[in-house]
């Protein structure tokens, strides 16, 4: 510690309050509300009414919450793995010798930057059934057009392609620092020894990359659980609500029908899943360290 | 030979990426008509602004820039007069309870957004808040990330300089400001960019929190861009640039700091 005074306990929490003070206000405080608001009927026109564990009950019984729920998770599963590997691939090449790597970095990581709005905008005219450059481009080599974004087999697909070529680049960031701090040495003696490419792949960089790898694992899953803008500008949720995902669903709960227990109902369950998978996920990887 | 396909492999694999870029630029300068019929010509035939002047004119697309600025650098800068204190205090002040204060706050970094937005609305509902600009930006401002990437810089700082400091007399507060936050510089900035990106690109809040046209944050505008205008993809696609230009800038200006920050601290959404 810097200086011994018997003013620390007063400087202390006088520098420590602004932040506490907003902090309880616009989070602490949300948080219990939230949860109080979850046990009431509460249509903002009329009055509350206490109905104790209703909304959670009559959730477990809402179809649309489980297909929401579904879509969230298949939307998980299809962006997560492919995101880690091309974040992976994208850190390697920018890490190599090519004489693009620096491009390369700028190339990957600019869509990133772009606000989800602009992404949806893009994407689904890339996409537009009709005059779309993807069709045309299929129409031209013979092919039929495809509804990408109209086809219920297809959509969420869509809405993942986007959601990679958009942030693909901020696992790349995460990864390539984490290969940057593998010193040089390493390498050199693993050269020196006879390895090749792929083998110091094997056996260095992956291994000495781990943390950084479950640490963006876990960042992936919990940002992927958390979709919503991109479905919302792309798709509206359709076709046939099926790319409706959890967080549309709570937001249309609120918003538009004005169900705020049962959207707040709805929030705390989405809250729940995602500290268990985090604190399984930490069991699990920190167990064999 | 194996490494010209390589070479040639990453140009075109970069080139591709780039592609729905290059392809909203073109867009945006194509003539409303020649969208539909002239698909594929790179260059359009009748390359316009025409798109941009009536973005300009027929929206508050100027008035919606305008408010994202207004909320992002409101937000860059009372996030950081709030979170620089007590992460100086957290680094280097002994105080009963810090440790507690501390795990305090960054089990705020665990709870995602979207749990709160309920509560949030109702909150500021009740304040009359509700669609002004100050509900979208008094959100954003805790920002536990920020304190974490500042505390482990300034406990960087040698303890010595604020010794000597001390016996020539300063108190706390003149050492936060002449010596801490000068030196701190870097990670500030860190702290600054990340908030600014942050507030910038925020989607849902804004949209809940905002209803009035004239009100929305750039994000929510382009969003209600694309309902009103369905069909008129040039329009779109020039509103879509007009919203990018500020974001384009603002990483070519600070692009070391903004991977910096994201390598350092790994934040997402």
């Amino acid at each position: 510690m810097a200086i011994p005074g018997n003013k620390d306990t007063r400087d202390g929490v006088l520098f420590s309050l602004p932040f506490v003070l907003i902090y309880l206000f616009l989070l602490v405080f949300p948080i219990i509300f939230g949860l109080c608001i979850s046990f009431y009927k509460w249509d903002i026109l009329s009055s509350r009414k206490f109905i104790g564990l209703g909304n959670y009950i009559s959730l477990f019984k809402d179809k649309t919450f489980y297909t929401s729920l579904w879509h969230t998770f298949q939307f998980v599963f299809m962006t997560t793995p492919i995101l880690m590997v091309a974040g992976f691939l994208m850190a390697l090449f920018v890490n190599s010798k090519s004489l693009l790597r620096g491009a390369g970095e700028n190339i990957f990581f600019i869509p990133y930057v772009l606000s989800i709005t602009v992404i949806g905008t893009l994407w689904a005219w890339l996409f537009q059934k009709n005059y779309g450059l993807f069709n045309q481009l299929f129409m031209l080599l013979g092919h039929a057009k495809v509804g990408w974004l109209t086809d219920p087999q297809k959509a969420m697909w869509s809405v993942s392609a986007a959601t990679i070529w958009w942030t693909a680049g901020f696992n790349m960031i995460l990864f390539s620092a984490g290969m940057k701090q593998i010193s040089a040495e390493v390498y050199e003696s693993a050269r020196i020894d006879g390895a090749g490419y792929f083998r110091i792949l094997k056996d260095i960089t992956i291994p000495l990359l781990r943390p950084t790898i479950v640490l963006c694992l876990l960042l992936q899953i919990i940002a992927s659980f958390k979709v919503f803008g991109q479905v919302f500008v792309m798709t509206g949720g359709g076709p046939y609500g099926k790319t409706r995902v959890l967080i549309q669903y709570i937001y249309e709960n609120g918003f538009t029908y004005f169900k705020m227990g049962y959207s707040s109902a709805m929030a705390y369950v989405l809250f729940l899943l995602i500290m268990v998978i985090s604190v399984v996920y930490y069991k699990i990887m920190g167990r064999d360290k | 030979m194996k490494k010209k396909i390589l070479f040639i492999v990453a140009l075109v694999v970069l080139v591709l990426w780039i592609f729905p870029l290059v392809w909203l630029a073109i867009t945006s300068l194509k003539l409303e008509e020649d969208v539909l019929t002239d698909v594929f010509r790179i260059f359009p035939k009748h390359p316009t602004l025409q798109n941009y002047a009536k973005a300009f004119s027929s929206t508050y697309i100027l008035k919606w820039l305008w408010n994202s600025t207004v909320v992002s650098v409101v937000t860059m800068i009372l996030t950081l007069a709030v979170d620089a204190p007590i992460a100086y205090a957290m680094a280097k002040i002994k105080f009963r309870g810090r440790q507690i204060l501390f795990w305090f706050v960054m089990a705020g970094m665990m709870i995602p957004f979207q749990v709160i937005i309920i509560p949030l609305y109702l909150q500021f509902n009740s304040y009359g808040l509700v669609n002004t600009l100050s509900a979208a930006i008094l959100p954003r401002l805790a920002l536990p990330i920020g304190i974490f990437i500042l505390k482990q810089f300034f406990e960087g700082i040698p303890d010595e300089l604020e010794e000597a400091a001390f016996i020539d007399g300063s108190g706390r507060g003149r050492i936060f400001t002449t010596i801490i936050l000068p030196l701190g510089k870097s990670a500030l900035a860190t702290v600054m960019i990340l908030s600014f990106i942050n507030a910038w690109n925020d989607f849902l809040w804004p949209l809940i929190a905002i209803s009035d046209t004239a009100k929305y944050t750039i994000t929510v505008g382009i969003a209600n861009f694309q309902g009103v205008h369905g069909t008129d993809y040039s329009l779109i696609m020039s509103g879509a640039v007009i919203a990018s230009v500020p974001q384009f800038v603002f990483y070519f200006i600070f692009r070391k700091k903004i991977v910096e920050g994201i390598a350092m601290t790994g934040i997402k959404g």
